[in-house]
């Protein structure tokens, strides 16, 4: 019986960490957005419990003088500069917070180095809602990303 | 003899196991936010994609690349070094009273400047913003001598006891209307005049400018625009043509940040947390004579409006103190454009279109001379 009750115990420990990953309605972020300037394309994954987003497509890849591939120039972190922007990950740490909203996590804008803190909100299962802001959501901007889907 | 790892144990030391495991798995994924190499992923597959919604359609944005962060929240001050001012002579509606000229040192005037924006929409098809500032100038005079300051001139009385105010909120709509053209809307309302911000002027006094820009977005580094604007910046109400004209180099470092003729500047840029601006502004409004404190008042009966423009030939360095406080420091030479003194036509102000539609002189002619002037503000910049 005792062997029964401490079984149950462990078992009640690991649903508890298992508690903390999400259901699947945040995966619906999961994909391929383009952001309103159609400079770049940016794929969204999971990592653990949350929600990441990494640059997979730019509009001009190569740098203008070198004609090599764009790193992250303007990280303020001169150990980053080098970084190429393809596979860099600008949108970080999103959790998914029901009501078709993620949020507790950052976007990064490479034409400045700056990252802010960010929302996203999915207004139809095409398009997101994506609010870059400065310490309060008021001092912020919304950008709307659309889902892209490969060419038929 | 006692068994060290008798089945509780084991069950305890399985469970806790169990648990530790899963949150360095969890903890294992969730730090791994370092960069992917290039080579890991064959990104060519996302050249052949489209919107997965059909009917979508790309906007042009309001910004271009290069271009100096836009003040969500700006706090400066501005100073201008010493120069004179000559007020002119002057008779009152009923022709019973006249004022003389007179002449006065200004030993600099200066004041603060305050700014807000905030975005209300920020869509791809709209973006709305709404501000409010306030500005004020004050003067401090003295006699042409270097006395205390004596004067009986109305003008200068009420400069020197209340200086000048401007009391506005503003909006700014940017409306694409495709992937390469927008409009853009800017209209404010201003209470400008010798009011103390504890004797506030009534609404009426308000003055209202507009610009509407029809413009084009043909690349990411590029946008201009044609429009027209009622505006104040030459003193007095005009209707002007405007020419907007933002561009970046290919490199990042060099462009232009125009709206002319209410500013021009060409911008050069260290890293996009420093950079550099050699142009013009072109300030000005119309500020009603309405504060009685210090000044006859009959003055304040007389219906009468400062016509105040300027041009500022300045330089300009802003950068990043930290993250998202920018502070900007400016420097230049204040040329006067025009500082006369208008009296309204029955509650009307006198259309002249540069002279073209009337030139009905001006009540009171004034002198000021050129200073240099120096303004200063921290400002937090939008993302």
């Amino acid at each position: 019986m005792k062997k029964l009750t401490l079984f149950l115990m462990s078992l009640a420990l690991c649903m508890q960490a298992y508690a903390f990953m999400p259901g699947d309605d945040g995966d619906r972020l999961l994909g391929v957005w383009e952001p309103s300037n159609g400079r770049a394309r940016v794929k969204v994954e999971k990592i653990g419990s949350k929600y990441y987003g990494k640059i997979v497509w730019l509009k001009e890849p190569n740098d203008p003088k070198s004609g090599l591939p764009k790193t992250d120039i303007n990280n303020p972190d001169a150990n980053l500069q080098n970084v190429p922007l393809k596979g860099y990950r600008m949108l970080k740490d999103f959790v998914y917070q029901e009501n078709n909203q993620w949020s507790e996590g950052t976007i990064y804008d490479p034409l400045n180095g700056s990252t802010y803190s960010c929302t996203i909100k999915m207004t139809d299962p095409n398009t997101l809602d994506i609010r870059g802001y400065i310490g309060v959501s008021a001092f912020g901007r919304t950008d709307v990303w659309k889902r892209l889907a490969v060419k038929k | 003899m006692h068994n060290r790892f008798n089945p509780y144990w084991k069950t305890i030391i399985l469970s806790l196991g169990c648990w530790a495991v899963i949150h360095v798995a969890q903890a294992q994924n969730t730090d791994s936010t370092k960069q992917e190499s290039a080579d890991e992923e064959d990104f060519s597959m996302y050249d052949n994609v489209g919107f997965a919604d059909e009917g979508a359609r790309r906007y042009c944005s309001p910004k271009i690349e290069g271009l100096s962060p836009a003040k969500l929240i700006s706090i400066g001050y501005d100073f201008q070094t010493g120069y004179g001012l000559g007020a002119g002579a002057f008779k009152s509606q009923d022709k019973n009273t006249n004022w003389s000229q007179d002449s006065v040192n200004v030993l600099n005037s200066q004041g603060l400047r305050l700014g807000f924006n905030i975005p209300v929409i920020s869509r791809t098809n709209l973006v709305w913003q709404m501000g409010a500032n306030y500005w004020e100038q004050r003067y401090f005079m003295e006699d042409p001598d270097g006395s205390a300051l004596q004067t009986n001139h109305p003008l200068l009385q009420t400069l020197s006891q209340n200086g000048l105010r401007t009391l506005g909120v503003s909006t700014t709509v940017f409306k694409p209307l495709d992937d390469k053209r927008f409009l853009l809307f800017q209209g404010s309302a201003d209470l400008n005049g010798d009011f103390s911000p504890l004797g506030m002027m009534p609404l009426k006094y308000l003055k209202y400018s507009a610009a509407l820009v029809y413009g084009l977005r043909p690349n990411e580094k590029k946008q201009w625009g044609l429009g027209l604007a009622r505006t104040y910046r030459v003193g007095e109400l005009n209707y002007i043509p405007v020419f907007l004209f933002n561009w970046t180099d290919p490199a990042n470092k060099w462009g232009t940040e125009i709206l002319f003729p209410a500013r021009a500047h060409v911008r050069y840029t260290i890293n996009p947390r420093n950079m550099l601006f050699g142009g013009f502004e072109l300030e000005g409004q119309s500020y009603r004579l309405w504060n009685t404190n210090g000044t006859p008042d009959k003055f304040r009966d007389e219906d009468l409006e400062i016509r105040r423009g300027e041009i500022r030939l300045r330089a300009m360095y802003e950068f990043s103190l930290k993250d998202f406080i920018w502070l900007s420091v400016q420097a230049g030479y204040r040329i006067n454009y025009r500082y006369e003194v208008d009296r309204l036509v029955g509650g009307q102000e006198i259309y002249r279109a540069f002279g073209l539609l009337s030139d009905e002189p001006y009540v009171m002619e004034n002198r000021l001379g050129n200073p240099l002037y120096f303004n200063i503000s921290l400002n937090l910049v939008s993302p």
